[in-house]
């Protein structure tokens, strides 16, 4: 009993102490700003950003904006699972093409995310369909590969069985195949909305589409820091609850991962 | 009453990875006939098993199920592998996992839980359908695999080592189990082992193979009838006198030169 | 024994693609702003490579690639010692543990209108966003590398009556080296990913502006030499580094498991 005291006391010590740090900085940040040790022009105060946020929430101009770049992401980000994991069960299915295709597959995977959005500029030109595609072709790789992986990773055991029960190739896939690389599935989609997240920003910026990625773009030009940095605050908003949404997830549909 | 052969293999030889693992062998199985296949490692007797299941064509001879040449699996060939836990799907719980081959055999869903039910019923695990078998120990994952078998309502019973991977008493409990249910059943099984007691107390019949077969000294080193009475009992049985004659005959051939 | 159809293999499917690409834009859609054939890529690129000044090739993929490294540097200096400390001391790691939690998921993305703001364009801007984006997995990689140091090492060290700093030195560092180089091996990934996508967004140098340029002056020959340009480069450095990670770990006596994560 003692010791779960103990136990429950280093924890109360360890979260005091982990909020204690977190306020430093932000004193840190406040120090800096009222000091001036960095330019006004540069680092707004806390204050200040707050009060942005605050009233671009109330307003609703930043909320619109928050708004746009989370439906570009999520729906890229969906887009993305779907044809990454229909394209991956393709080409994971059979040992064949993953002969022929993985190499390929290898040297595309270094590549930038953002890097196809000139080509499809000439292809969609300057709208928000474009942004979309980027989104969602650059979102696709990781969940493509990621099940691909999975289902070549079928212990040899479990394809004997298949054999041995006479399943038939779909079958296999489906009840066998998706189910084996449903963790990496799940670890490629968290790392999509991460991809798809900064390609929506990175696509509102080229293509002057609504969303925070443009909002924060002419902050900086117009010199308003502080509402520059209420569009990060609000970005890096995103990042934590989508994240935490998908671990979330992740946790519940692997249940059987951590039973006995 | 001579009734064709159930399993036929007709000097069947089998070359893999340049070598010869089985020379060519002859010897037949009958429906109903319980037979164990023992060998130092090496001597090709998990390929035979293989080959007889159709996973493996011969390279020489035929082997024939009611006549007709084995080209490949057959629902009617039920397989059972010695490492259980990757024989399962982690994923699915045992109800699931037994579903799995009734789902390949096409069985309809409304029928598919009475099913499931009864062959977990049979091999004792009805309490524990809805657990994942990581929460089972490993003879009851055996006895699930087992069980996913026995839904396949097979005509003859592959065995590979399955109790190798698990402590004496459970192995014991599970040979035990796997007698009565092929009595009851009247499967055919084909077993491999390297243990020779659980050889001779299970078997109706022993095959001893060979390891690196020579002209003179091919694969197939004996096959002995075992003339015990059934039911067989893990204590007395293993103190009868044919027993006892039995292991002193077929000692030599597990490679104990 | 690599047999030539061995070695030719991974070559067939995209020569198939390069083949299928040839025939459409010159055939299908020629004249389009948007598909070049390959072949027609090739000769612009030839064409670039003898160029010299702001648009020859050189400068630009000397740019994106300097200013990459030197992000990198930065980011896994200041990341590598943070993670360090933080994977030595469980206190320190409680502590830090909300701040980095609020401050990890900002995109890096996010921050270059911040960098252009302060920094203007140029090497310093790209800089200081590679710096960020890097400085994150780096935290995190070095940490987890220190905490999985053999607990057995450790229990060595206390027995021999080691001082803290010798156990770090002798021990912990060394046991970490192959660790750390597969987290540097993703951090040069990650470094050159980000360097490129800053130039894209908003950087006018560098490899990813040349792309952009040549798609805004409809040349779509140049945009794919471009694209593929920068694909080489990305899975040469990579195969370079991965060499460099295998010899390492080799060298420090890790089992070869050749698989990479």
């Amino acid at each position: 009993m003692s010791s779960a005291v103990l136990q429950n006391g280093t924890r109360i010590r360890a979260t005091t102490e982990s909020v204690a740090v977190l306020v430093c900085l932000l004193a840190l940040w406040w120090l800096a700003s009222h000091l001036q040790w960095v330019s006004k022009v540069f680092l707004p105060t806390p204050e200040a950003t707050l009060e942005s946020l605050v009233q671009g929430l109330s307003t609703g101009e930043l909320a619109g904006f928050t708004w746009d770049t989370v439906v570009r992401m999520l729906l890229g980000w969906l887009l993305a699972s779907a044809i990454g994991t229909a394209l991956g069960a393709l080409i994971g299915a059979s040992a064949t093409a993953r002969t022929w295709i993985a190499p390929t597959l290898e040297f595309l995977r270094p590549l930038p995310a953002s890097a196809v959005m000139p080509l499809a500029i000439s292809l969609f030109g300057l709208s928000g369909g474009m942004v979309l595609s980027v989104v969602a072709f650059g979102a696709m790789w990781p969940v493509l590969l990621a099940t691909v992986h999975g289902l070549a990773s079928v212990h040899v055991r479990l394809r004997e069985v298949a054999t041995a029960l006479q399943l038939s190739r779909t079958a296999f896939v489906f009840k066998i195949g998706l189910p084996n690389a449903l963790p990496d599935i799940l670890a490629g989609m968290r790392l999509s909305m991460t991809v798809s997240l900064i390609v929506a920003v990175v696509g509102e910026m080229i293509a002057s589409q609504s969303g925070l990625g443009q909002a924060i773009l002419l902050a900086a030009r117009s010199f308003r820091a502080s509402e520059l940095f209420a569009g990060i605050v609000l970005l890096g908003a995103i990042g934590f609850v989508s994240n935490a949404l998908l671990a979330l997830l992740e946790h519940q549909f692997l249940k059987w991962q951590r039973t006995g | 009453m001579s009734e064709s052969p159930l399993l036929r293999f007709d000097q069947v030889g089998i070359h893999l990875g340049g070598r010869e693992i089985l020379s060519p062998t002859s010897f037949e199985v009958a429906r109903g006939e319980f037979v164990c296949i023992i060998g130092p490692s090496g001597c090709g007797k998990t390929t035979l098993l293989r080959a007889a299941a159709g996973f493996l064509q011969p390279s020489g001879g035929a082997a024939l199920r009611h006549g007709k040449p084995i080209t490949g699996p057959s629902r009617e060939v039920a397989f059972v592998f010695q490492d259980y836990g990757r024989a399962l799907l982690p994923w699915r719980t045992v109800a699931g996992n037994i579903s799995l081959a009734l789902e390949a055999a096409g069985v309809p869903a409304q029928q598919r839980p009475d099913r499931i039910a009864k062959v977990l019923d049979t091999v004792g695990l009805g309490a524990h359908a809805t657990k994942f078998p990581a929460q089972l120990s490993g003879g009851m994952q055996q006895r699930v695999q087992i069980a996913r078998c026995l839904a396949q309502e097979p005509e003859l019973m592959m065995m590979d080592e399955p109790f190798g991977a698990l402590d004496a008493m459970t192995g014991e409990s599970l040979q035990d189990e796997v007698s009565r249910l092929v009595r009851s059943t009247g499967l055919t099984v084909l077993f491999v082992t390297h243990d020779l007691e659980e050889a001779i107390y299970l078997s109706d019949r022993v095959i001893a193979l060979r390891a690196n077969p020579t002209a003179d000294k091919p694969s197939l080193a004996a096959m002995v009838e075992v003339k015990i009475a059934r039911p067989r009992d893990q204590l007395l049985t293993k103190e009868h006198p044919e027993f006892l004659r039995l292991r002193r005959e077929l000692y030599g051939f597990l490679g104990h030169h | 024994m690599r047999t030539w159809p061995t070695l030719l293999r991974p070559w067939v499917f995209p020569l198939l693609l390069l083949a299928l690409l040839e025939a459409a834009a010159r055939w299908l859609v020629p004249g389009s702003d948007a598909l070049a054939p390959p072949s027609q890529a090739l000769q612009a690129f030839g064409k670039a490579l003898s160029a010299s000044g702001d648009e020859s090739v050189l400068q630009a993929t000397a740019f994106t690639l300097s200013s990459a490294a030197l992000g990198l540097l930065l980011g896994a200096a200041l990341g590598v010692t943070l993670g360090l400390v933080l994977g030595l001391s469980r206190r320190a790691a409680a502590m830090g543990f909300l701040s980095i939690e609020v401050l990890r998921p900002v995109p890096s993305v996010a921050l270059i209108p911040l960098a252009m703001l302060v920094f203007g364009f140029g090497y310093r801007m790209e800089i200081s966003v590679v710096a960020f984006a890097t400085f994150w997995p780096l935290l995190i990689l070095t940490q987890a590398a220190a905490r999985q140091v053999e607990p057995q090492l450790l229990e060595v060290a206390h027995a021999l009556g080691l001082s803290a700093w010798a156990r770090t030195t002798q021990i912990v560092l060394p046991a970490m080296v192959p660790r750390l180089f597969i987290a540097l091996r993703l951090g040069v990934s990650f470094a050159l990913v980000v360097a490129v996508t800053v130039e894209i967004a908003a950087n006018p140098s560098g490899m990813g502006y040349a792309m952009m340029i040549a798609q805004q002056s409809l040349a779509p020959d140049l945009m794919l030499a471009w694209l593929a340009w920068i694909g080489l480069v990305g899975f040469a450095i990579n195969a370079l580094t991965l060499r460099l990670q295998r010899a390492i770990a080799h060298r420090m006596g890790e089992p070869h498991t050749g698989v990479a994560p």
